[in-house]
């Protein structure tokens, strides 16, 4: 694709080059009647059949990239829902879905296949360093394969307005190398490791946060929030908005509106300090195991 | 050398000669390769999104009744093509400004314009198609 960008690029400094030439020569150039039929033959080439070709050609050339990243075919198959305002992520692994949220991890320089799709209303999922950008629509399947050159964080976004939270819709794409990548999504797959005398876990049934999100290994199963599963493994709180850190977690919980405003979440403002610390304790533990 | 639209406007001759649609001065010969594309582009895109959205993710067979819908509009678009420089007298390339107040000056400025109309067609319709050649999916 950076090809299809140089080529237009040069190919306008040429052509520019070439028409302002031609005016300039036009105007120096001594009026000569007999020289009228080879203008007339200089439009039609150069003002009609060759810029037909040129735009068949590209055209032609646009869609042969367009579907080789429309293709539906990849290394590695990754499902993407788009929520109102989150990212859900199925990594369709050899031993079964792996769930996640909110983090995009793919190994470079091997295609990762994305399945998109949207919960309730239009999203668009879009990786601007990666190139690319595709629609996500309800009750509709669309695709998008992306490679990645080079190993990095780029960040993603929602490209398409779909509500209040729209500017908060953002996620981490991050580009791995492929042994490490596959030590991750091993890791990703495991059951959260919970003792279930952490003080943080009980608060975390009490106030029923179970209802809605899913800690894999324990009864919590909820599947109308994101998978909490190893939520701290994760480098952004809130859909790529805030950095993971016990703070904003305590402040997510107890401040939910202020922090992303419209969400289903409900905010907890009553939860007192040591409740309050047991819990962000408990989540900020879901990390992957060492 | 006379030509068909060398005649001057008149008499058709014998009751139920009528004019014809295409031919001796009308001017329907230049909505025509147009009217073509239009109607193309509107069945091309019509029968595609019907075809997805009822028959599922294989363009496979659609693809090529919109390739066939094509070949079959720029056959006729080629056929007014050949008529506009037939009856009309068009020609790709007009050397000389085209003033006289005549039959057949008007004539072959329409041929004029037909043919490239045509031309401007048979591209479009070309371009409209294209994409059926790249993508074998919805």
């Amino acid at each position: 694709m950076e090809e299809l960008f140089w080529v237009l690029l040069i190919g306008a400094a040429v052509l520019w080059t070439a028409v302002i030439g031609a005016a300039v020569y036009a105007q120096k150039r001594q009026v000569d009647p007999s020289l009228e039929r080879q203008a007339r033959w200089f439009i039609i080439w150069g003002g009609a059949v060759i810029p037909t070709l040129l735009v068949g050609g590209l055209l032609a050339w646009g869609m042969v990239i367009l579907r080789d990243i429309t293709s539906d075919t990849g290394d590695l198959t990754v499902r993407v829902d788009g929520e109102r305002w989150w990212w859900r992520v199925t990594y369709e692994g050899p031993e079964g879905d792996v769930v996640t949220a909110n983090e995009i991890r793919i190994p470079v320089g091997q295609t990762a296949l994305f399945r998109l799709t949207a919960d309730d209303v239009i999203h668009s999922f879009w990786v601007p360093a990666l190139g690319g950008k595709m629609d996500m629509i309800p009750g509709r399947e669309t695709t998008l394969a992306l490679t990645p050159q080079e190993v990095g964080n780029w960040g993603g976004l929602c490209a398409e307005f779909c509500g209040g939270a729209h500017a908060l819709m953002r996620f981490d794409a991050i580009v791995m190398e492929p042994g490490d990548f596959e030590a991750w999504l091993a890791a990703e797959a495991a059951p959260a490791q919970v003792s279930e005398d952490d003080p943080g876990f009980a608060v975390f049934q009490e106030e029923g946060c179970g209802a809605c999100h899913a800690v894999r290994g324990t009864d919590a199963a909820g599947p109308v929030g994101p998978d909490l599963t190893h939520v701290a493994a994760r480098e952004k709180l809130g859909a790529g908005v805030y950095e993971m850190t016990p703070q904003n977690m305590a402040l997510w919980i107890t401040e939910t509106h202020e922090m992303k405003p419209d969400i289903d979440m409900p905010p907890y403002p009553d939860l007192d300090g040591a409740r309050l610390d047991a819990l962000v304790a408990f989540l900020m533990s879901l990390d992957h195991a060492e | 050398m006379t030509r068909e639209s060398d005649k001057q406007p008149g008499g058709y001759g014998p009751p139920g000669d009528a004019p014809r649609l295409i031919g001796q001065g009308s001017v329907w010969i230049m909505v025509a390769a147009p009217t073509i594309w239009a109607l193309h582009f509107v069945a091309s895109y019509t029968f595609a999104a019907t075809w997805c959205a009822k028959a599922g993710p294989s363009l496979a067979e659609p693809r090529w009744i919109i390739a066939m819908m094509g070949v079959i509009c720029v056959a006729l678009i080629g056929w007014l093509a050949l008529l506009a420089v037939r009856r009309y007298g068009g020609v790709f390339v007009i050397f000389e400004e085209i003033t006289e107040s005549s039959e057949r000056a008007r004539d072959r400025f329409i041929g004029h314009v037909s043919l490239l109309l045509c031309i401007l067609s048979a591209v479009a319709i070309v371009f409209t198609a294209l994409p059926g050649f790249f993508f074998s999916t919805c």
